[in-house]
Parts: structure tokens; sequence; C-alpha cells
């Protein structure tokens, strides 16, 4: 049974942190404003008002204290990672979710943040949020739909999703949990305690910034572990910025990912707004949803707590 | 942070002499024992193909030309000059030359002609049946990384990690010694002569002694087949790393997949080749020297470890057999890996 945290109400605290890469305070302003504007308090970790000159918001026994801090405070009612970058690997192992799981807050954020939401789900069975961090505020961001996803989320909305075709899409219906997240991060944590199973479940995937064999190489990755076999459904989010080999690789992202789904017969649909790009609707890991891939259109709709 | 510096700072140095007892270190497996295939006398047959990316045979002259010169008989696969945009020829078409060559019982090695990528794409539809019956030695490096860690987890049998048809002086006589040796290193492999590597000093080595069986090859490959068919057991062996082109966080994340896949904390003793790194972008300084990165994965383990050995996407890139048992003997002087036969 999957432990859902409690949604939040106007007057809960929301703690910020970054456990990967450094973010001036200065990029994450909209964002507090707005999360207090949402009627919530903001508490600054340490890692999110730091002054580092390194890649990283702090050394690693930094950036563990003060995750671990946020997981501990029973006063906090959710954790936002203000942005991703590369660490939570780094941390993860030591981190003691002994408290947090006695008092579980939603764990907010994606890309390397897949790190926790995986870690979670397949160690704990606690349900966490894919969703915009810090910087999907900026530039009158913080008004968009997804932004304003995460709001819905986070006090407790059934998700409403609708996605338009692609000629790339296999059309069903599915209902599962979903789970997943950053490709390379799914790829990296195989074969580690953070793995997590995808039997019976709704996989989304999304990448940024990768060479097409690479994508295929993970992918494969996933197929040769028994990751894509048994799923319920597939959502393939945005793979923005790709790069391609001087030699070109020959085929799309699209052609990539369905041929290693193409030996199944579970809906599938692409361009699905969850991404590096502004489109990066929240979604909650390890929460049943329904799937409906059409010729017209996707809709995925979280499933009542009654249904599920 | 220099060398020393980091080693005070991670309390390495605290421990000692601790690092010369390794030879004590409990195994935790009985020792599996590898198939070694018939080393090559002068008119065996060497099949060479492309699994991964495309080649031409004309670029591969050079290469077939000292092969020849070393008495072997070539037979040229069917996939040395198709291409399919970036691969070597169709799936099906690298699939069937290499089982053809794995099931050939003429063939007594078989030549990757390049890396590139696209192993993974049809390791999982050869059959060994044949070649379990028969082995024979595959060689290559990077993506053959592929078949190194599959023929070790499913097959039981050695194999060889070393330059490919692609590294090959174009003119042999005016080779440079480094190309001479490296491409040599190749023959003694093959002819089954003992293998025995010197390296010089580095100031991070972590001094010991250590037996066991050698396996290894790319990272990145190495990360990727985690949690698939062609994982593999890394307890109580020699495992030798090398990359190319990747960020230090990169690197570092894919150390991370090693720790946390169980694969440092039993071993025998780690070598850690050539990483022709890919420098930090503008303002993303990661803050970590390749050392640093291993060292502190490692910093709970007493077993030898050797920084710079000469195997890598480099130059001095020579031939290990995978799967063949060796002696690490690491010194604050100098460093050695020698076949144990």
């Amino acid at each position: 049974m999957i432990t859902l945290p409690p949604y939040l109400k106007r007057g809960d605290a929301i703690g910020l942190v970054a456990p990967a890469g450094f973010m001036p305070v200065d990029k994450m302003q909209t964002c507090i404003a707005t999360l207090e504007d949402w009627g919530y308090t903001v508490v600054l970790g340490a890692t999110a008002q730091s002054s580092s000159e390194n890649y990283f918001s702090g050394t690693d026994s930094e950036r563990q204290n003060d995750l671990q801090q946020l997981l501990n405070d029973e006063h906090l009612k959710a954790i936002l990672c203000v942005r991703g970058g590369y660490g939570t690997s780094r941390i993860i192992d030591a981190l003691d979710f002994k408290t947090f799981r006695s008092h579980p807050k939603w764990i907010v954020g994606f890309s390397d943040i897949t790190v926790l939401h995986s870690h979670l789900l397949s160690n704990y069975k606690i349900a966490s949020l894919h969703a915009p961090m810090a910087a999907a505020f900026n530039n009158g961001g913080f008004n968009n739909r997804y932004v304003q996803s995460l709001k819905a989320a986070l006090e407790g909305a059934p998700a409403d999703y609708e996605s338009g075709p692609h000629e790339g899409n296999r059309t069903g219906k599915a209902s599962g949990q979903l789970v997943g997240g950053n490709l390379a991060l799914l790829a990296h944590l195989v074969g580690t305690p953070s793995d997590a199973n995808t039997k019976n479940k709704i996989l989304f995937l999304e990448d940024v910034g990768e060479y097409l064999y690479n994508i295929d190489r993970m992918l494969l990755q996933l197929a040769r572990n028994g990751k894509l076999k048994k799923l319920a459904g597939l959502i393939v989010g945005g793979f923005t910025d790709l790069k391609d080999t001087q030699r070109p690789y020959g085929q799309t992202v699209y052609d990539i990912i369905r041929e290693h789904v193409k030996a199944y017969d579970y809906p599938v649909c692409f361009n699905f707004p969850v991404s590096h790009e502004a489109e990066n609707y929240a979604l909650k890991v390890g929460v049943p949803y329904k799937l409906v891939v059409r010729d017209n259109g996707v809709e995925l709709k979280e499933k009542r707590s009654r249904e599920a | 942070m220099d060398r020393k510096e980091f080693l005070h700072a991670t309390g390495l140095l605290a421990t000692g002499g601790a690092w010369h007892r390794h030879p004590t270190f409990s195994k935790p497996h009985a020792e599996q024992q590898y198939t070694i295939p018939p080393y090559l006398a002068p008119g065996a047959v060497i099949g060479i193909t492309s699994p991964a990316g495309y080649i031409t045979q004309e670029e591969m002259q050079p290469a077939m030309q000292v092969l020849q010169s070393w008495g072997y008989q070539l037979k040229i696969g069917a996939t040395i000059n198709k291409r399919d945009f970036t691969f070597g020829g169709t799936d099906a078409e690298r699939l069937n030359d290499l089982q053809q060559l794995l099931d050939d019982a003429d063939v007594n090695a078989i030549l990757c002609a390049r890396g590139g990528y696209g192993l993974v794409r049809i390791v999982d539809g050869l059959d060994w049946t044949l070649f379990k019956k028969h082995p024979k030695w595959v060689v290559g490096f990077s993506d053959v990384s592929v078949l190194h860690q599959h023929i070790h987890a499913q097959c039981g049998v050695a194999t060889i990690h070393s330059k490919m048809t692609n590294s090959f002086p174009d003119d042999w006589s005016r080779a440079e010694p480094i190309q001479v040796q490296t491409i040599s290193s190749i023959h003694d492999a093959l002819a089954g002569k003992r293998m025995h590597y010197t390296v010089p000093p580095n100031g991070c080595n972590k001094p010991g002694l250590a037996e066991g069986v050698l396996i290894g090859g790319n990272l990145k490959t190495m990360e990727s087949l985690a949690g698939t068919a062609s994982d593999i057991n890394t307890d109580g062996k020699l495992l030798f790393v090398e990359d190319t082109g990747e960020y230090l966080y990169s690197i570092d994340r894919m150390f991370w997949n090693l720790v946390r896949s169980g694969k440092l904390k039993n071993l025998a003793g780690l070598i850690v080749g050539g990483f022709n790194l890919k420098p930090d972008d503008e303002g993303e300084a990661f803050g970590k020297t390749l050392t640093d990165i291993v060292l502190e994965k490692i910093k709970a383990y007493h077993y030898p470890v050797v920084f710079d050995f000469p195997v890598g996407h480099q130059r001095a890139n020579f031939a290990l057999k995978c799967g063949v048992r060796h002696q690490l003997r690491v010194t604050n002087a100098t460093a050695h890996l020698t076949e144990i036969t």
C-alpha cells in the first residue's frame, strides 16, 4: 500500500533545499514569493542560501545534513528541491528516512531528484511529486498551467491532464501507479538499492541533452533489466536538446522508443508535458492514475483513493 | 586540493601499513574457473567483424598487413564495408556476422574491427552454445566491453581487451615505440605469452599485493550493463576501468553506480586506466579530480589501487586478458600487473 503524505493547507510550511547543484538565492525569489502567495510559509535550508563557488550547493555533508534536517522537521509539510543538476546520488545512502517514514511529507522536484522519487518508492512506498522546481517560476512561469499544477497537487486536487495527439502514439487504456522520471537517472539506478520496480505501472520518461545512441543504450538497459515488458502503459515526455553523432544515428527518438516497446501492446504516448522545458505537469510518483491514449488525444487522470 | 592533502583529508594515511595486509583479504565466494581458449599458432585464423560502428576494408589495411606478418590468416566478415547509418550493417547483419564467426570451427580468434555503439543491441540475440564448446579469443575494447562482460558473466571464457584494427599505425616501419609495443602486446596475448606490465608510480596509488581474475573495460558501458544479463560479479577480482569524453560529474555518477551495485566492496584490486576528461562547463567546476572521485569511493577498503594504468582510449592501450588470473603489486616506487599461469 502506498503512503500518501498529507496534502497542504494554508499556513503550512514548505522547506527549500538544494540537494545537488548550486542555485543563487536571487533565482528562487519568484518561487518563494509564489509559494507565500499560495498561502504557505517558506523555510530556507542552508543549501538554498548557499554561497558555494563550485558545482554543488555545498559539500556532501552540508547537503546531506540540510536535507536530513528538513526530512526530520515535523513542522514542514513539503520539501521543494530548488534545482537538480547532479549530486543526489552522492548522499542518498547516507540519509536516514526513519523520522520521515513516520511523518511523511511531499518531496518535490525532477531531473536529479528522480533519485529521491525512485528511492522513496522502492524502499518505503511513499509517494512524491515529480514537478517544476524554482527556475520554472521565473519569467512569468509562476502563472502557467504547469507551475499551477504543482499548486493543485500540493492542495490535494486530483490531477486531470490532457495532451495532444502524436503520430507515434499507441492507443489504449491503462491503470496503474506512476513511476519514472529522468531516463539517465533511472538507468543509473538500475542494480542499486534505489532501483524501482515498474511491473504493472505506468512509466513516464523524459531527458535532456543526450545523444540519440545513448538514449538507445539506456532504453536497452531498462529493457534488459525487464523494466519495459510488464508495463501498464508508457508516457514519453520531452526529450529535448538531443544531440547526434557526426555519423547520424539514423533514427528519431520516437523511432528508438517505439522499437523498444513494439513487442508489447500497452498504450504509449509521446510528447506528454513532462520535461526540462516549461511543459512539465506535476505527477505523483507512486499514485494510481488512468491513462487513455486515443487517436485524437491523451488523458492522464489521477484515480481517487477509493478507486485505488 | 593536492593529492597529499586529499589523502590526509580522507584519513587514508592514518590506516598506514594496513594496506600491505591485503593477501589475507577473505574471499567471499568460491573462485570461479574461467576457460582459456587455445592460443594462436602461426597459420591460425583471425576473423574480423564490425559488431558496432562501421568501417571499410581499406581503413583496415594497415592492421591486416601486420596481422598477416605475424603468420595469421584472416577471414573478413560480411559487416566490413557494410554501413547502416552509424552501424556496420543492420542489427541482423551484425548479429549474423558475429554469430557466424563465433560458430566457425576454422576461426581461432575474433577481432572486432572497431567500437562505437551497437553491441548491446545484438548481444541478447547471440547463441553461445558452440562458442562454449569451442571457445576462441574475442578481441577489442570500448563498446566491445559488452562482449567481455557478457562472455565473462554468461560463458566464463577469457577474452582480450585491446586495441582494434582502427588503431594500427598506417606505416608499421615508421611506427612510434608506443604503437609498436601496444600492437605487439595483442600478438603476445594471442600467442599465449605471459603478460607483464610495469607502471610508473603515481602519488595516489594505494600500495598492496593482490591476486585475482582480471575483468573490466569501459566504465560507461559497465554502468549501462548493471542489472542486465551481461552484468558481472567483481568479487575477489582485479577490476580495470577506463573511459573517454565524459564529464567529471558523469564519471562520479558512474562510480556511484559501481558502489551502489556492490561492485567495489569485495575487489582484490582496482586498476584505473585513462580517462580523457571532458572539461567542466563554464561556471560548473566539479571541484574533484578523477583520483579524488575514485579514492573517496574506496576509502573503506584496503585493496591495492593503481592509477594511470596504460589502458584506455589513448595510444598507451595495452592488451589485457580478461578472465585470466593476474597478480597486482603496487609499491610506492612502482606497480606491476603480472599474469599468473
